[in-house]
């Protein structure tokens, strides 16, 4: 157990310091904030389509699947963090000294909550600036701010899996992909039931759907799905921390 | 003898997909406190074998044991006791020196202050202390062989692999690593597993040689027995006065039979004496001498003997003269 940690804490430590020395690590907050500086404003008219009814206001309907993308983009980066590790061959420091493998996945999931925090907390003050409206308590957005570190969590794990299966930056895409989709493939814009068609469907399968609803309600101060919402997410986590490990086995094969 | 800081490998394979069987059936036995050197041209399996007892790939089949761990069974137990510098040093360039050994100190588990002290220490050793504040990706090819070096040591290991160390240096890097490499060996009984090219280094610094090709042990022994099993040395006398060349000859005769030398000069391969007593001889004819060398079979010349053909990047230009 000691052994796990002094590994967990030791890869964390140095992916921190990789994160921390370059501006760029806010990056998967970039297109979030971007989002909000250029459409909050003009489409808050959306709240007037009939049957939209957000007590919050529309800014706060976005910031939540705004701060879902984040801290799943989050995870992403540092898929492709570890990819550049697989690829560098650096991360046979790792393999070679770790007498506990495991901890190098649970170093890299360690870093990337750290640094969803902070990109986490400026998609925040974005939204704040830009006039978000929070009707719910401190303990229904303590419900959203766990909600979205679980997402972080299975992000990573999922880009952790794909960066140590294929082991190289080639990786990036098929790790920001299906996040992408699954963001996209959920009531972005409308709640889910405006949605009409197909992408009805599709957002209704999405397990992403029942976590940016219920992250919603925390923000409008009316919670509503929660113990479906964290089940969700933590199986996210369970079934995406057996795809790392698959993937961390068939890089101990790999050499 | 002990079991506990050697290497025992039987038999060990590995096969590559696309590839050759990269190590076809390698047995050998490391004791505690050896240095053993693995000596052998590009693609023979060095590196191969070395990932392999290092636990970053695992073995088609056979089996080895490191520091009493099975390597595909125990390989946590075998990661703790060995250190490891690869072939391509595995370095992060954003990171300092410091930053490097203080991450490889707590991989290891080290407490803090400890991690601070060691860490110091060893940049100190290897003489990296001025660049350890900087960037790896200032550092130059020696500094980052040193700074690797450095961080295998971090954690005390008692089994020391190290895959190439002196590719690429410049000779002074190279004798300092060597030194240190012996003074490892001698002053803390460390096993040394080391692969190379150069037959200067497997020469110097190994107990015992494997030379390698295409995956299998074609020889092995100390390095002098390995030479010894070739021949004898051969002296290579050059007069000042060339008039005085068959005079030398005559000489030289009474210490072995003669060989092939360059122009202006004699040699013989000694059946009997050394360097000294024919000095001695050449010295009673008062006989001046230019130049006066023994060479000693090589591990080229073993080479070359089990295998039909010279090891690539050694002394292939200075043979060819005679
Ligand atoms: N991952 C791999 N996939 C396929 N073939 C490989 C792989 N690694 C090594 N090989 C092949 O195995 C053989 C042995 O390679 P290895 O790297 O062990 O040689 P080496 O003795 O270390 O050579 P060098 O002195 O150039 O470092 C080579 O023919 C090489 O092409
Ligand atoms: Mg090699």
């Amino acid at each position: 157990m000691k052994a796990l940690f002094s590994v967990t804490f030791a890869v964390a430590g140095r992916q921190l310091r990789r994160f921390f020395g370059n501006i760029t690590f806010l990056a998967p907050a970039a297109f979030p904030v971007f989002f909000f500086a250029a459409f909050a404003g003009g489409l808050s008219r959306v709240g007037d389509v009939p049957g939209f009814e957000f007590a919050a206001g529309y800014t706060a309907f976005q910031f939540v699947w705004a701060l879902l993308q984040a801290v799943a983009m989050g995870g992403a980066f540092t898929g492709f963090a570890i990819a550049g590790d697989f690829e560098s061959g650096f991360a046979r420091r790792f393999l070679i000294a770790a007498p506990n493998r495991g901890g190098i996945i649970l170093g890299y999931v360690f870093a990337s909550l750290v640094r969803t925090t902070f990109t986490g907390s400026l998609v925040f003050i974005v939204a704040i600036i830009a006039g978000m409206e929070i009707l719910g308590s401190g303990v229904d957005l303590f419900g959203l701010v766990g909600l979205a570190l679980v997402v972080n969590v299975a992000a990573t794990l999922f880009g952790c899996g794909v960066a140590m299966l294929l082991r190289t930056q080639q990786a990036g895409p098929l790790i920001q992909t299906p996040i992408f989709m699954l963001l996209f493939l959920a009531p972005v814009y409308v709640p889910l039931e405006l949605l009409e068609g197909w992408l009805e469907m599709v957002a209704s399968l999405n397990p992403l759907t029942a976590i940016i609803t219920t992250g919603r309600s925390f923000i409008a101060g009316d919670p509503t799905g929660v113990p479906t919402a964290f089940l969700t997410a933590f199986s996210l986590v369970a079934v995406f921390l057996i795809w790392a490990y698959l993937g961390l086995r068939s890089a101990e094969r790999s050499g | 003898m002990e079991r506990s800081y050697g290497i025992e490998v039987e038999n060990l394979v590995r096969e590559f997909k696309k590839g050759p069987r990269a190590v076809d059936g390698v047995s050998l036995s490391v004791s505690p406190g050896e240095v053993y050197g693995f000596l052998g041209p590009n693609g023979a399996g060095k590196s191969t074998i070395v990932l392999m007892l290092t636990t970053l790939l695992p073995p088609t089949s056979g089996t080895a044991r490191v520091a009493g761990f099975d390597i595909v069974k125990e390989g946590s137990g075998v990661r703790a006791s060995i250190g490891a510098a690869l072939q391509e040093a595995a370095l992060d360039p954003f990171l300092t020196g410091r930053e490097h050994m203080n991450l490889q100190a707590s991989l290891h588990g080290l407490a803090r202050k400890e991690r601070k002290v060691r860490g110091d220490e060893l940049l100190e050793r290897v003489g990296l202390s001025e660049a350890a504040a900087r960037r790896v990706r200032g550092y130059s090819g020696g500094m980052k062989r040193r700074l690797d070096l450095a961080l295998a040591l971090v954690h005390r290991p008692k089994i020391l692999f190290l895959d190439e160390p002196t590719t690429g240096l410049d000779p002074q890097s190279r004798s300092a690593l060597w030194d240190e490499v012996a003074h490892l060996a001698r002053e803390d009984g460390v096993t040394v597993f080391l692969t190379t090219q150069y037959l200067e280094e497997a020469d110097m610094l190994a107990d015992r040689v494997g030379i390698i090709d295409e995956g299998r042990i074609v020889a092995e022994d100390t390095p002098e027995a390995l030479k010894a099993e070739i021949g004898r040395p051969s002296v290579e006398a050059t007069p000042a006065d060339f008039g005085k060349l068959d005079a030398v000859s005559k000489v030289l005769g009474r210490f072995g039979e003669a060989v092939p030398a360059s122009s202006g000069s004699a040699a013989v391969r000694l059946e009997h004496g050394d360097l000294a007593t024919v000095v001695r001889a050449l010295d009673a004819e008062g006989i001046e001498m230019a130049n006066l060398q023994l060479n000693s079979p090589t591990l080229d010349d073993v080479f070359l003997e089990k295998t039909g053909r010279s090891l690539e990047g050694s002394s292939d230009g200075e043979e060819s003269d005679g």
